[in-house]
């Protein structure tokens, strides 16, 4: 399990992981290797509800950053994710076709989506936001929400 | 002579506000009204809740199907807290996978999507429902 930094707000504790990067919007990427896998954050995730389907391109689809990568739908919102990493995937998670609901289970465990070969890791991890930004970003934006009149 | 059955109790969760806790309602209502009303019994999850006597004693008597529109899963928990028989229990989410087509929207009133989601899953409560009450007489029988 990867280390996290956590903030409550309400009845809500939303994590994120220290090991990874992130877009703005909360796809995260974590280098492995060659391979960069992502994933959805745990705020984006609780705030989305529950997942009933999880689409994702196909293994070869050549993504620019920012690309489509794979739409979600939850019992909320259809949500259209972008790729944090331009480069073409080389894996999905084969459990989103029968359990997307691992996405809201493990975020950032058994509820990652796909694998990207990045062409060049090093330009994208510059457009990224480090943990500690993400973290502040996601809490300032919580609390801007819960105090909405 | 007359037998008389025990029925199978509905319990749908409360879902206020949401539209898979109106999936759910839905649902009990088509199950209880419609295709199995005099095999079961639409039982309020809030008389559960404000520990009313007559409904805990009814969910002491007959097995239940809790219907619930989130993971939380209040109805099959409530139930369970009650001291009361699971015998299945129905998550609108999962269902809804099994029918994408219908699609819920809508809140107060569903949409046409909401309504057949609903019926879909009222339609296979009905088929547990044959199910265990065959058993039942099964057991009766032999």
């Amino acid at each position: 399990m990867a280390e996290t930094l956590e903030f409550r707000v309400d009845k809500f504790t939303f994590r994120v992981a220290l090991d990874r990067y992130y877009t703005p919007e909360g796809v995260w990427a974590k280098l492995e290797g060659d391979w960069v896998r992502i994933g959805l954050s745990d705020f984006l995730q609780q705030r989305s509800g529950d997942v009933a389907f999880a689409e994702l391109k196909p293994v070869g689809t050549r993504l620019d950053f920012g690309e489509e990568f794979a739409v979600i739908e939850t019992i909320k919102v259809n949500i259209s994710l972008g790729s944090p990493s331009a480069g073409v995937i080389a894996e999905t998670n084969p459990a989103m076709k029968v359990e997307p609901e691992r996405i809201n289970q493990g975020p950032y465990g058994d509820g990652w989506l796909a694998f990207v070969q990045p062409d060049d890791w090093e330009t994208d991890r510059l457009r990224l936001l480090d943990a500690r930004a993400y973290f502040e970003r996601i809490r300032e934006q919580a609390e801007e929400e819960v105090h909405k009149p | 002579m007359t037998t008389s059955r025990q029925k199978v109790l509905i319990v749908p969760c409360s879902g206020i506000g949401k539209t898979y806790g109106s999936v759910s309602r839905e649902a009990a209502y088509e199950v209880t009204e419609a295709l199995r009303p005099d095999e079961t019994q639409l039982l309020a999850l809030s008389l559960l809740v404000m520990g009313d006597k007559s409904s805990r004693q009814t969910l002491a008597e007959s097995p239940a199907i809790t219907i619930d529109g989130c993971k939380l899963a209040c109805a099959t928990k409530m139930v369970q807290e009650c001291g009361g028989s699971v015998a299945h229990e129905f998550a609108v989410l999962d269902v809804y996978r099994r029918y994408r087509q219908f699609k819920p929207l809508g809140i107060a009133d569903l949409n046409p999507g909401g309504l057949q989601l609903a019926r879909a899953l009222a339609e296979e409560a009905a088929l547990v429902i044959d199910g265990m009450l065959s058993e039942e007489t099964g057991g009766q029988n032999g």
